[in-house]
């Protein structure tokens, strides 16, 4: 066993590790298994009593939690371990690796943490078990009411260690949810459903939250007041601008650029959908279809020039790819008779997207250029809505599997599809945010 | 623009008397009714009569107010089946007008003849399949089928405004076939008259 154990070691050990995986973007272990890691409860480094389990315990359930949804770890379970966090130290030869190769870790995350009044003062480190090395060493500072989010942080920064990117995990996900109820509002929370905040409150149906690129603003769709038109909302200050829909005629859908000056809408009138550009007040600035049929959920490439959405003009809806600069759209998929709500990959490659199969709805990617589709999510249940988070590696989605409609999370290869937490209600439409910059 | 569509909050729940004429009541000509609940089958072109609403005496129907009013007061998105305008019905995915919706929406036209003031909105609803976006721009579709039908049988244009709810007010909740045909539908309510400002 030993032996075994060293040589996954030799195999999967930080720095060949890091080599390989930099190259992939993804961490990959000898033969696809997972990265074995240990998180030890913080330790208490200050004079504070009462419940300081909270922290200790609560900042590694988040670490654990973001590791787990990532799909590259296996977290070793906490009722094994030897040390006691309160007793051992949290720096490089205050303890013994032993405790924690003997477990099976290659990985190992220590930290302790001190309360000054409402500030919280956490130190988190990352240990390579089979190395002796510490890998990471950071120190966070920020009101102890958040310290899910240093968490959230230090997880990036270990995806970061392992793949030369940093993780995804310090970022919000919008989305609508019922909350059980018949209204349909808008809410946003980090992936673990904390710091849960509602942006909408208006007892109608609101739709399609997308935020912005600076991570501040999102827009979204309404029917609360004068018939269904977007609304662009400030989070810092709480302030929505209204578009004003020409005519009799309405916003339905839209997307803010990746530079946030402008929006992709989708404008309705006398039953024609067609997309428009508009500026962040809402007004048009230049019409960019003109078919008579079907035109809706349009999406930006990462580089705004091209547009992917959803047009029925061949019959049935299909994905269509949009060049701003000439004018001219070509269609992408042509399997199946229903491919609708497309996005595109931060990374530029691939288009992701919800299409039926049989009665059921799947989520699907397909080369930008076009090709054959992958089909990520199981036809045994419906699953809708898919959007990618800010590093094109995982995509968030809704589904029924559960019954209600609940969010999900997956690799950006369908692997390691878990559930985010649920609202008691059905929760749709996510929308992942930017990375977060505090 | 002679009319506006904005009909979300709007929609007084308004009860018919004498003022809207007589309306066939469900109670007393079940035959010609087709209401949302109705099975398929059981209606035929013929059934809708028109005609029906201008004769006999003071019988009471209700006319439906807004869905998302409806959505509002917490009552279900349901056209009564003593309203004397029916919901259409439409295919999965498709907006194109059926025979059986014509003859609905050719009953409808002849309430909508010998009531010559009232406003209508049409509301084009779809069901939960797919996703909310598309459907939103069906509904749209359906409710604009419905009104072009209307037109060319000789309702003014500018009676009849749009909207739609896409998938989000369903009037049948399950995950059934038959719920989902009830849910793919053109609805007629009252429009409030444009306020003059």
């Amino acid at each position: 066993m030993k032996v075994l154990l060293l040589v996954f070691s030799l195999m999967v050990g930080f720095d060949i590790d890091c080599a390989l995986a930099q190259f992939k973007g993804e961490i990959v272990g000898s033969g696809g298994q997972k990265f074995p890691i240990a998180v030890s409860p913080l330790r208490n480094l200050g004079n504070a009593g009462g419940d300081t389990g909270r922290f200790s315990t609560g900042i590694a359930d988040s670490i654990v939690h973001d590791l787990e949804l990532s799909g590259w770890f296996r977290v070793i379970d906490r009722s094994s371990y030897i040390e006691s966090p309160q007793a051992s130290g949290i720096t490089l030869g205050s303890f013994d690796f032993k405790d924690w190769s003997t477990l099976g870790a290659e990985g190992l995350v220590k930290g302790g943490f001190s309360l000054r009044g409402d500030e919280i003062v956490v130190e988190l480190r990352l240990f390579d078990v089979y190395q002796g090395k510490e890998r990471i060493a950071k120190r966070y500072t920020g009101g102890a009411g958040q310290f899910r989010r240093i968490a959230h942080k230090f997880v990036d920064e270990i995806i970061n260690q392992f793949t030369g990117i940093p993780g995804v995990f310090n970022t919000q996900i919008a989305y609508v949810s019922n909350s059980g109820g018949r209204f349909k509002e808008i809410y946003y929370s980090h992936l673990d459903g904390s710091e849960k905040r509602q942006v909408t409150d208006n007892r109608t149906i609101n739709l399609s939250p997308s935020w912005g690129a600076n991570g501040r603003s999102i827009l979204y769709s309404s029917f609360q007041d004068r018939g269904q038109t977007l609304y662009l909302r400030d989070l810092p200050s709480g302030k929505d601008i209204r578009f004003n829909p020409p005519g009799a005629g309405r916003f339905l859908s839209g997307k803010l650029s990746p530079d946030d000056q402008s929006i992709v809408a989708t404008y309705e009138t006398a039953g024609n959908s067609n997309l428009h550009l508009l500026d962040r007040s809402g007004a048009i600035i230049r019409r960019l279809t003109q078919d008579p049929g079907i035109e809706v959920s349009p999406a930006w490439s990462p580089d705004g020039k091209q547009i992917v959405y959803v047009s029925d003009r061949s019959g049935s809806p299909q994905i269509f790819v949009l060049d701003l600069q000439s004018g001219k759209s070509r269609r992408v998929t042509y399997s199946g008779s229903y491919n609708t709500s497309p996005e595109w990959s931060p990374r530029g490659d691939r288009i992701v997207y919800t299409g039926r199969v049989g009665s059921k709805f799947a989520i699907f990617t397909i080369p930008v250029e076009g090709g054959e589709p992958r089909k990520l999510t199981s036809e045994a249940f419906d699953s809708e809505d898919p959007t990618w988070s800010p590093d094109g590696r995982f995509i968030a989605f809704s589904s029924n599997r559960a019954g209600k409609y609940h969010l999900y999370v997956m690799q950006a290869s369908g692997e390691n599809q878990r559930r985010l937490t649920g609202s008691g209600g059905d929760d749709s439409k996510p929308s992942w945010s930017p990375r977060l910059v505090d | 623009m002679k009319f506006q569509s904005r009909t979300a909050y709007l929609g007084l729940l308004m009860i018919v008397s004498g003022a809207f004429g007589c309306a066939p009541s469900a109670t007393t000509k079940p035959a010609s009714s087709s209401s949302g609940s109705g099975s398929a089958s059981a209606k035929s072109p013929d059934s809708a009569r028109p005609g029906d609403g201008q004769r006999g005496g003071t019988k009471e129907s209700d006319l439906a107010s807004s869905s998302l009013k409806s959505l509002q007061e917490g009552k279900p998105p349901i056209t009564s089946a003593s309203s004397p305008l029916k919901d259409a019905f439409f295919d999965f995915d498709r907006y194109d007008l059926s025979s059986e919706a014509r003859a609905i929406l050719q009953s409808n036209a002849e309430w909508l003849k010998s009531n010559g003031s009232t406003r209508v909105d049409i509301e084009g609803h779809c069901d939960e399949r797919g996703t909310n976006e598309y459907n939103l721009a069906l509904g749209a579709k359906r409710a604009q089928a419905a009104r072009d039908y209307l037109v060319s049988l000789g309702i003014a244009a500018d009676r009849l405004s749009t909207t739609s709810y896409g998938e989000e007010i369903p009037v049948c909740q399950e995950r059934s076939e038959d719920c989902w045909r009830q849910n793919r539908r053109a609805r007629f309510v009252i429009a409030e008259r444009r306020p003059t400002t």
